[in-house]
């Protein structure tokens, strides 16, 4: 017995010992991610940025990115790919451990706030000049960063869901080439919706996402009256939440309409499926990819209008050089001009997330001519700052989103499964619960 | 009295004696550093990667911590506490022994028919055996995407095959009912081709005499296969059971590409709820815990193994 509390005394100190070497030091330098910068580059200060944008949005951030290096002499950016949302919170809270630092990082709607609530972010007033701060950026976009007058975060690809529907279909279905203005219409629509053939069988009329989803249904449970939480007080299990659910369920098992899709954009650019409910920001992909007229509009109300943003912003990590943070705000600064932010929309489909990109002569252009440009900007009136228990605990959308796959997959009654996750959300939240009180209250 | 003296009184036979002692006993001393010097490398190597993880992971299940805070909280047992007796821990354990169970099986089964098969002389074997085995050596990853292409009840290979006949395939990724045994065929077709060429070597390296003296004896094939090739073919199983045992606990790959542990936790095993606690959830406390449970269980299944085929397997 002693023998065996000895080896765990010495299995347990060499363990403290060994794991004290991993912890991050609020105040420490920590070293930049290894890569490469080309020779006309060199003698800069180098940043590293790491980027979720891949594909056609990948291409505008490595064309921005280009733009700034050769725009001045003393910064060089560097984007490093890293994944998706999640990837690159586990890639930065994996480098920090290892006591590794990127400068720039983009986090997301429900990524910044753990890093913040960490002290891993560099709060950036400091760095605010005349054209990079409060009053430069959409206001509601700019505030969501903002914890008691401090900005830890600036908007970049920001977004919120809109409607897409394809054109042709709704054209060969007889009905208004527009999207439906609730959620009752769009039920309405089903029949028109399934005379319609596609590959070989039926169109559907909405297909749910399989991860994330629970994104877009933040907006659809307020519009059918509820909320996720009220502050941290979890509220998914009551009435507006389970009628949100249970419109969907319905959509899905008793009428035979919906469905839950790996990728519904795919979907929908392939002519499965009527309508989505998608990102701002996947529009420039959507258009690229549909061999079909694309239509976009306002995601439907139902009891109330309400949408959420999403979508990502810059964080400056907090465990770097002064040089490499005053090097990094340069580039901020850069991307907070507004023919940067437009030409970034053009690109994209995201927002206009600076106040004067919207007047823009390209911008104006693109709308003009491709309206679909244009209805996330016009919707942003509508749109909110998602619920604090989806915002600040850690899990709680994936906890989320798979209560919706087993509405989806199984039939399974909306009450009960959000009863359960809400059990699960109540835990979640109490465990950030001291740290939200303590610094974002 | 001297040392110097002591050799000289001591019967010569016995000075050669110790003498040798003593020359034994440096030379093994110099075999020991040598040993020492050539495994240090190894050695060092399996300490930094192999034992220091286990030993912090270890610690790191002892405290609640989320990675990014300075400092993780000491919470004792805590986290162990809590999930035994999750509810949600339980349904991952179930899944993973079914998951593991039926891909062992189905492993070692097909595995030991495809190898018989190919035992056979027949055309073109070298050319089948190949591809059987060629799965085995692809990335998880782009199984799964291929997989996930197969499946796919809008434009997957299957609908092409199965609308034909007027019947309409499962959405395999996205039905709690069929994702499970989904993942199960895909790993199946996976692994079957390396236990089919295992199996082979095995069969390969039968001896002809028992077999042949059986046939003359009566002894009907189905007799033959029960009582002669499978138990000599003990060893081979021990190992691919082991081996597959150990594989299918850790699987991750094909799940993360084609479910991401749902729908619903219809798929999530204990590996990629390791995987959700650490990674999507920050906590680290509880997935060190997960994984220091699954250490336990893997270090249990094989010791049991072990013994039971002690008995059982014959070595020849």
């Amino acid at each position: 017995m002693s023998m065996l509390k000895r080896r765990m005394f010495l299995g347990l100190a060499a363990g403290a010992t060994l794991a004290g070497c991993g912890y991050r030091s609020v105040d420490a330098i920590y070293s930049q991610p290894a890569g490469s910068v080309p020779k006309q580059y060199a003698n800069r200060t180098r940043v590293v940025f790491w980027s979720p944008y891949g594909g056609v949005n990948g291409k505008a951030v490595d064309k921005l990115v280009a733009k700034f290096n050769d725009s001045q002499h003393d910064v060089y950016v560097e984007v490093q790919f890293q994944g998706s949302y999640d990837d690159v919170a586990q890639k930065v809270a994996a480098a920090l451990v290892a006591k590794q630092a990127p400068d720039l990082a983009v986090l997301s709607d429900v990524t910044w706030e753990r890093f913040f609530l960490n002290d891993a972010l560099e709060p950036l007033n400091g760095y605010f000049t005349d054209g990079f701060g409060p009053g430069v950026y959409q206001e509601k976009l700019f505030g969501e960063y903002v914890v008691k007058g401090q900005s830890w975060a600036v908007p970049f690809a920001r977004s919120t869901p809109i409607m897409y529907y394809n054109r042709d279909a709704f054209a060969k279905a007889g009905l208004p080439d527009r999207v439906p203005r609730t959620w009752s219409e769009l039920r309405s629509w089903v029949p028109e919706l399934a005379k319609v053939q596609s590959g070989g069988r039926s169109l559907r009329t909405i297909a749910f996402a399989k991860i994330d989803g629970d994104w877009q249904f933040q907006g659809n449970v307020w519009q059918f009256g509820g909320a996720y939480s009220k502050g941290l007080d979890v509220t998914i299990d009551e009435a507006g939440a389970v009628a949100a659910g249970e419109w969907q369920r319905e959509m899905v098992h008793e009428l035979g309409a919906a469905y839950m899709a790996s990728s519904p954009s795919t979907d929908f650019a392939n002519g499965l499926v009527g309508v989505i409910q998608e990102s701002t920001g996947a529009m420039k992909t959507i258009g690229s990819k549909a061999k079909f007229k694309v239509g976009a509009g306002f995601i439907p109300s139902e009891v109330a209008a309400g949408i959420a943003t999403g979508g990502g912003g810059i964080g400056m990590l907090r465990n770097i050089s002064t040089e490499r943070k005053q090097a990094a705000a340069t580039f901020l600064q850069f991307l907070a001009l507004p023919e940067n932010s437009a030409w970034w929309t053009t690109q994209t489909g995201y927002l206009p997330v600076v106040n004067k990109a919207r007047e823009d002569a390209e911008l104006k252009k693109l709308i003009a001519e491709q309206p679909n440009y244009g209805v996330a900007i016009a919707q942003l009136e509508n749109a909110r700052r998602q619920d604090a228990i989806r915002l600040y605990g850690r899990n709680a959308n994936v906890q989320i989103y798979t209560g919706l796959q087993q509405i989806y997959a199984d039939n399974a009654q909306p009450k009960k499964v959000f009863a359960s996750v809400a059990r699960r959300l109540e835990v979640i939240g109490d465990e950030v619960k001291r740290l939200y009180e303590e610094k974002v209250l | 009295m001297s040392i110097v003296d002591l050799p000289a009184r001591t019967h010569p036979d016995e000075r050669t004696i110790a003498d040798g002692n003593d020359q034994r006993k440096r030379r093994r001393r110099r075999e020991y550093g040598l040993f020492a010097l050539l495994v240090a490398p190894n050695l060092l190597v399996i300490a930094v990667f192999a034992y220091w993880p286990i030993i912090y992971n270890a610690f790191l299940s002892l405290t609640d911590w989320n990675m990014i805070a300075a400092r993780p909280k000491f919470v004792g047992l805590a986290n162990y506490g809590r999930t035994l007796t999750d509810p949600a821990f339980h349904k991952t354990l179930w899944i993973t022994v079914v998951f593991t169970g039926l891909i062992v099986v189905g492993s070692l089964v097909i595995g030991l028919a495809l190898a018989f098969l190919f035992n056979l002389p027949l055309k073109g074997r070298g050319a089948v055996r190949t591809i059987a085995f060629a799965p085995h050596i692809l990335s998880g990853a782009a199984v799964a995407t291929i997989w996930a292409f197969i499946f796919d009840p809008g434009y997957g290979l299957m609908r092409a095959l199965i609308e034909p006949f007027g019947a309409e395939p499962p959405d395999w990724m996205n039905n709690s009912d069929w994702a499970l045994p989904g993942l199960v065929i895909v790993y199946l077709w996976k692994n079957v081709g390396f236990a089919a060429l295992i199996y082979l070597a095995g069969l390969q390296g039968l001896p002809k005499e028992l077999d042949e003296a059986a046939a003359i004896d009566g002894a009907s094939t189905w007799t033959r296969f029960r009582s002669i090739k499978l138990p000599l073919l003990a060893p081979i199983t021990f190992f691919l059971l082991i081996t597959t045992v150990i594989g299918t606990f850790q699987a991750f790959d094909v799940i993360a590409v084609m479910t991401g542990g749902g729908p619903g936790d219809a798929t999530t095993t204990l590996s990629w709820s390791i995987y959700n606690e650490g990674f999507q959830a920050f906590n680290a406390g509880r997935a060190a815990t997960l994984s220091i449970i699954m250490f336990v269980i893997l270090l249990v299944v094989t010791t049991v193994q072990a013994r039971v085929m002690e008995r059982r397997v014959h070595y020849r």
